[in-house]
C-alpha cells in the first residue's frame, strides 16, 4: 500500500453516479415499455422514461462541456497499445495474481480496454440510443416535419432496443470489472472518493 | 339516558323531520312536471292549423294535408335512401339498399315487403308494384311524431293500426288504433324516439342488429352515451346527422372512415356526422401523443370500449335449425339465460346474445363490398356479407372497432348464390306459416324472377358493422395498457397488422439474442469471478 | 454461527415474502367459465337451487347483486359483474351464535362472483372457504370445510343440460347495486 492518486474530480464523480442511476432507471423503465415485464404500468413507464431521458440529456450537455473545457476528452482517444496484455491479464493473469499491466495516472485514467469500451459506447451506442430516442420522443411531430417519409417506428424502436441491450451488457461487464482492482472494492472507492490507492 | 344523549337523539329526530319536510317540499310540485317540458320555440303551432282539424282515416290522408303547406317535402324525401331503399355505391358500382341486399339477419325484404316495410317511411309497400312516385305514400308522421303514440306494425305494409290490433297475432297484446289527428297536430322535430322506432329495432327486434343502437338510447344515461345523455348534452340523432332537405348524412354503405377534411360545423361540404366535424382531427388538447394515435386510429376505437353496453345485442343467428316443432306440431320458443331473449325460435332458428362486447378491430378505409344475390360464393368458406376494405398502407384507412355478426343461412347449392326466401305472408308458402324451406325458397326466388336450382343448403356468413354510436365518457376510454400492456395478456389491437406497438410488437430475434447475450455475459462474469475467488483461496493456501 | 443465524432469518423472510405475495391467490379462487355471462350465473344458481343434496344442507339463494349498476349510475362503465349470494343457516347459525367469531358475519352470505374480463371471457371468483376457516378455530374451520365442499357442487357444470334462466331476486334491485338480499342470512 503506497501511493494514492487523485483520479476522479468532483464533477466527474457526480456525473458518473448520476449517469449510472439514470441509465439503470432508463433500462428498467425502457424494458417495461418494451414489454418485458410490468412494474410501473405502461403509461407511467413511458412518462418516466421520457423524463429520465431528458434529464440525461441535460447531464450530458454539462459533461460534454466539462470534457472539452478540461481537455478530459483525450482520455477516450483509443490506443491499441497493451490491449493484448490487458486481454491476457483478464484471461489468465488475474487468476495467478500477476501484476496489472496498466497503471492509472491522472493523464491516463482508463486502461486500454476501458478506453476502447468507453469509446464504443460514446461513438456507437450513445449516438444510436440518442438518435433513436429522439426520433421516438418526437414521434408526434414526424408528419408535421415530414420525417414520416424516412422513418419507421418499428425500426426506430428496434435500434433503440438494440442499443439498450448493448448498454445492459456494458453495464453487467462494467460493474463486474470494477471489482478487478487490487481489492474488489478499490475501483468503486476511487469512484466515490476520487482517490485511487495503488499497491 | 344521559342529558347529552337525549339532546343528540332529539336533534337527530328533528333533523329527520326537517329532511322529510324538505323531501316533501321537493316532491310537491310534481304535478307541475309537464310544465318542465321545454316550450316549443317553433313559430308554428300545428294544432292550430285548419288543415289538421280533420279526423284522418288513413296515413296518406294526413300526408295530403302536410303537403298542402310543405309542398317540397315529399319530393325531397323521394330522393333519399329512407324512401327508395336503394343505393348505387359509386365506389363499387354495386346496387345496394334494403331493396337489394341479402343480409344474415332477416335476410331479404323481397317477397316479404308487407312485413318489413313497417320500417319504410311510406304507406302501402306490400309488393314490387309499390308506387314510389306517389307523394301521398310518404309517411311524414313516423319521423315527425312527438306524441310517442304513432306506431307501425309489421305485416301492414307500412300502415299504422287504424283500429285496435292484436300484435303479434295470437299474443293477446292489443295495440291501440293510432289517433291520426292528435299525431298530425303534434308534429315536430325528429327525436331519438322517432329515429329509434326503426333504427333501434333493426334486424327484427330491440338491439338485434347494431350493438351500438338500441332502445336504451331513447333516454340514455351518461355512462351509455356521453352526447345523448338525457341529463347531459341531450343530443338527438339529428344533432350529428344534421339533416339538409330531408337528406340525412351518414351511411353504412359508404361510411366516412377517415374524415380528412373536418371542419367545425357550418360548412356544407363536409360530413357533419363524423367525430371530427365537432372535435377536429386533433382533439386531445393536452396530449399530443393521443393526437398522433388519432392519425391511424378511429376515435371510436378508444372511446367506444365495448358495444351493447345498454343491453345485449344479437351476435349470431343460425337459420339452419329453424322449423323444429313441438310434439303437437306447434312452433316453440326457448328463452336464453337472461330471460329476455330467445335462444331458439322455430321461425328463425338459434340465436346468441351478448352484452358489453369487446369489439374486433380492423383497418377500414370506408369502402364496402357486398356479397349480392348475384355474387358467386364459395360455400366451403365463411361468406362475407360485406367486406370492409382497408390496409395499414393505403393512407386512407384507420383502425376501427366492429361488431362481427355471424350466421348460417340458406344458399342455392346448384348456383352457389345466396337466396331469397319467403318468410312472411298470408299464404301457405311462407316459412313462418308452414316451416317448409323448399316452398319458402321457391316462392321467394320466383318472386324476384331469379334462377333457383331447387337444392339448398346452409352456409356460414358474417357481417361486419363499424361501431360508432354509444360513445362512452372520456374516463372510460381505453387506457394505454389495454393495447400496450394488457394485464390479461390479450391486447385490444393484438390482431391488427401493420402497426408497431411498443410493448407488444418487439422484434423476436433481437429479444432472444439480446437477453441471451446479456445472460451469457452475466454468467461469464460470474464464472470469472468464481474463478478469481477460487484462485485467490488456492493462492492463500500456498 | 452468525452466518447460520443470518441465513435462517433471511430464509424466513424470503418464505414470508413469498407467502405474502401468494396470499391473494390462496384466499380466493378464479376460474374461467366455459359459458357466457348470463348462462354462467343461471347455471350456478340452478346448481344450488335444484340440487337436493344442497337443499338438505340448507343452502338457498339469497340475492343477486350487480356492483356495476352503481358505477353506471355514476356515469361510468365497467365490464359486467354480478354476485350470486347464497346462504345456509345450518352453517351460519352456529357461527352467529358464538360471540368469539360473530364478526365473521361479514363473510355472509357466501358470494360467488361472475364477471367478464378484458379478454372477453367470463370468470368465476370464489372465496377459498376451507383455507380461510382454518384461521378461526375448530368451529369455524369445520363449518368452512363443509362450505368448501359444497362450493365445489355450486360450480360443477353439466354442459349437456340446456341453459337455464337466471333466477332474479324477489325484490328487484333498486339501483346502487343494493339489490337482492331477500332472505337467507
Amino acid at each position: 500500500m503506497s501511493n494514492r492518486i487523485y483520479l476522479f474530480k468532483v464533477f466527474e464523480r457526480i456525473w458518473h453516479w448520476s449517469q449510472a442511476t439514470l441509465i439503470i432507471l432508463l433500462l428498467i423503465t425502457g424494458f417495461e415499455v418494451h414489454g418485458s415485464y410490468q412494474i410501473l404500468g405502461f403509461e407511467t413507464a413511458v412518462n418516466t422514461h421520457t423524463t429520465l431521458a431528458w434529464t440525461l440529456v441535460g447531464l450530458w450537455l454539462f459533461a460534454i462541456f466539462w470534457h472539452f473545457t478540461t481537455g478530459e476528452w483525450k482520455q477516450y482517444i483509443p490506443t491499441l497499445q497493451k490491449v493484448d496484455a490487458m486481454a491476457k491479464y483478464y484471461l489468465f493473469g488475474i487468476f495467478t495474481d500477476a501484476p496489472h499491466p496498466f497503471k492509472a495516472t491522472t493523464l491516463k485514467k482508463h486502461n486500454p480496454l476501458q478506453r476502447l469500451a468507453y469509446l464504443f459506447i460514446l461513438v456507437f451506442v450513445g449516438p444510436l440510443i440518442w438518435f433513436t430516442g429522439w426520433f421516438y420522443i418526437f414521434y408526434d411531430n414526424w408528419i408535421e416535419w415530414g420525417w414520416d417519409k424516412y422513418l419507421n417506428l418499428e425500426w426506430v424502436a428496434t435500434f433503440h432496443t438494440l442499443a439498450a441491450f448493448m448498454m445492459l451488457i456494458f453495464l453487467i461487464v462494467h460493474v463486474y470489472l470494477t471489482t478487478t482492482g487490487h481489492t474488489p472494492l478499490a475501483h468503486i472507492k476511487a469512484m466515490i472518493t476520487g482517490w485511487e490507492e495503488e499497491d | 339516558m344521559s342529558l347529552a344523549k337525549l339532546v343528540r337523539v332529539l336533534a337527530v329526530t328533528a333533523g329527520m323531520v326537517l329532511a322529510a319536510n324538505a323531501a316533501q317540499a321537493n316532491t310537491d310540485p310534481a304535478p307541475a312536471a309537464p310544465a318542465e317540458k321545454k316550450a316549443s320555440t317553433s313559430t308554428a303551432d300545428h294544432s292550430k292549423f285548419k288543415e289538421l282539424q280533420e279526423n284522418f282515416a288513413t296515413g296518406p290522408d294526413v300526408t295530403k294535408a302536410c303537403l298542402k303547406c310543405h309542398t317540397e317535402a315529399a319530393k325531397q324525401i323521394m330522393h333519399t335512401k329512407h324512401w327508395t331503399w336503394e343505393y348505387l355505391n359509386p365506389q363499387t358500382n354495386q346496387l345496394l339498399g334494403k331493396k337489394h341486399i341479402i343480409n344474415n339477419f332477416c335476410t331479404s325484404i323481397s317477397s316479404n315487403q308487407e312485413f318489413c316495410t313497417a320500417c319504410h317511411i311510406g304507406y302501402g309497400w306490400k309488393d314490387d308494384k309499390f308506387d314510389f312516385s306517389n307523394q301521398d305514400n310518404v309517411d311524414c308522421l313516423v319521423c315527425h311524431d312527438t306524441t310517442g303514440t304513432y306506431r307501425k306494425l309489421p305485416g301492414y305494409a307500412g300502415h299504422p293500426p287504424y283500429k285496435d290490433t292484436e300484435a303479434p297475432a295470437g299474443s293477446g297484446f292489443i295495440v291501440k288504433a293510432v289517433d291520426l289527428k292528435a299525431v298530425a297536430q303534434g308534429v315536430g322535430k325528429t327525436s331519438r324516439k322517432t329515429c329509434g322506432s326503426c333504427h333501434f329495432l333493426g334486424g327484427g327486434g330491440d338491439a338485434v342488429k347494431h350493438g351500438d343502437l338500441d332502445t336504451t338510447l331513447t333516454n340514455p344515461s351518461k355512462y351509455l352515451d356521453v352526447h345523448m345523455a338525457k341529463d347531459g348534452l341531450n343530443f338527438t340523432c339529428a344533432t350529428c346527422h344534421e339533416t339538409d332537405g330531408h337528406n340525412v348524412p351518414g351511411s353504412r354503405y359508404t361510411p366516412v372512415a377517415d374524415d380528412t377534411t373536418p371542419h367545425i360545423r357550418g360548412k356544407k361540404n363536409a360530413d357533419p356526422e363524423t367525430c371530427q366535424s365537432c372535435h377536429t382531427a386533433a382533439p386531445h388538447k393536452h396530449n399530443a401523443r393521443l393526437n398522433t394515435h388519432a392519425v391511424v386510429i378511429a376515435c371510436q376505437t378508444c372511446h367506444i370500449p365495448e358495444f351493447a353496453r345498454g343491453q345485449p345485442t344479437k351476435m349470431s343467428w343460425d337459420w339452419s335449425t329453424a322449423g323444429k316443432l313441438d310434439k303437437d306440431g306447434k312452433p316453440i320458443r326457448i328463452k336464453d339465460s337472461s330471460g329476455h331473449h330467445d335462444s331458439y325460435d322455430s321461425r328463425k332458428g338459434n340465436f346468441r346474445y351478448e352484452s358489453n362486447v369487446i369489439p374486433e378491430y380492423i383497418w377500414f378505409n370506408g369502402k364496402v363490398e357486398y356479397t349480392l344475390r348475384e355474387t358467386k360464393l364459395d360455400p366451403t368458406k365463411v361468406v362475407k356479407i360485406n367486406t370492409l376494405e382497408g390496409s395499414p398502407t393505403d393512407g386512407k384507412s384507420k383502425i376501427w372497432p366492429i361488431k362481427r355478426f355471424t350466421g348460417k343461412q340458406p344458399y342455392d347449392v346448384g348456383n352457389n348464390q345466396l337466396v331469397v326466401f319467403h318468410t312472411y305472408g298470408k299464404d301457405d308458402s311462407a316459412l313462418w306459416t308452414n316451416f317448409n324451406w323448399d316452398k319458402a325458397l321457391e316462392y321467394g326466388m320466383k318472386e324476384i324472377g331469379a334462377q333457383y336450382s331447387g337444392k339448398y343448403a346452409f352456409v356460414e356468413t358474417e357481417y361486419s358493422w363499424p361501431t360508432t354510436h354509444m360513445v362512452a365518457p372520456k374516463g372510460d376510454a381505453l387506457t394505454c395498457a389495454q393495447c400496450h400492456q394488457p394485464s390479461i395478456g390479450v391486447g385490444r389491437l393484438d390482431k391488427v397488422p401493420g402497426i408497431y406497438m411498443p410493448g407488444r410488437r418487439a422484434n423476436a430475434l433481437l429479444n432472444t439474442a439480446g437477453w441471451a447475450i446479456a445472460a451469457l455475459c452475466l454468467l461469464g462474469v460470474l464464472v470469472h469471478g468464481a474463478g478469481r475467488i477460487y484462485a485467490s483461496r488456492k493462492g492463500a493456501h500456498k | 454461527m452468525l452466518k447460520a443465524v443470518v441465513g435462517f432469518v433471511v430464509g424466513i423472510l424470503v418464505v414470508a415474502a413469498g407467502g405474502f405475495m401468494a396470499m391473494p391467490h390462496l384466499m380466493f379462487n378464479e376460474t374461467a367459465s366455459p359459458f357466457g355471462f348470463e348462462e354462467t350465473i343461471a347455471r350456478i344458481q340452478h346448481n344450488i337451487a335444484d340440487n337436493p343434496v344442497l337443499q338438505e344442507k340448507g343452502w338457498a339463494l339469497s340475492g343477486l347483486r350487480n356492483p356495476a349498476k352503481a358505477v353506471q349510475n355514476d356515469g361510468g362503465n365497467v365490464l359486467p359483474v354480478q354476485m350470486i349470494e347464497v346462504c345456509s343457516t345450518k352453517y351460519s347459525g352456529p357461527i352467529l351464535k358464538e360471540d368469539t367469531v360473530r364478526f365473521l358475519s361479514i363473510l355472509m352470505p357466501c358470494k360467488i362472483s361472475i364477471y367478464k374480463k378484458q379478454d372477453g371471457k367470463v370468470y368465476i371468483g370464489t372465496m377459498n372457504a376451507g383455507l380461510m376457516g382454518k384461521f378461526f378455530g375448530p368451529l369455524v374451520g369445520e363449518t368452512m370445510g363443509h362450505v368448501a365442499e359444497d362450493q365445489k357442487l355450486f360450480l360443477h357444470f353439466d354442459p349437456n343440460t340446456p341453459a337455464p334462466q337466471i333466477i332474479l331476486p324477489a325484490a328487484p334491485a333498486a339501483g346502487g347495486g343494493a339489490g337482492g338480499g331477500g332472505g337467507g342470512c
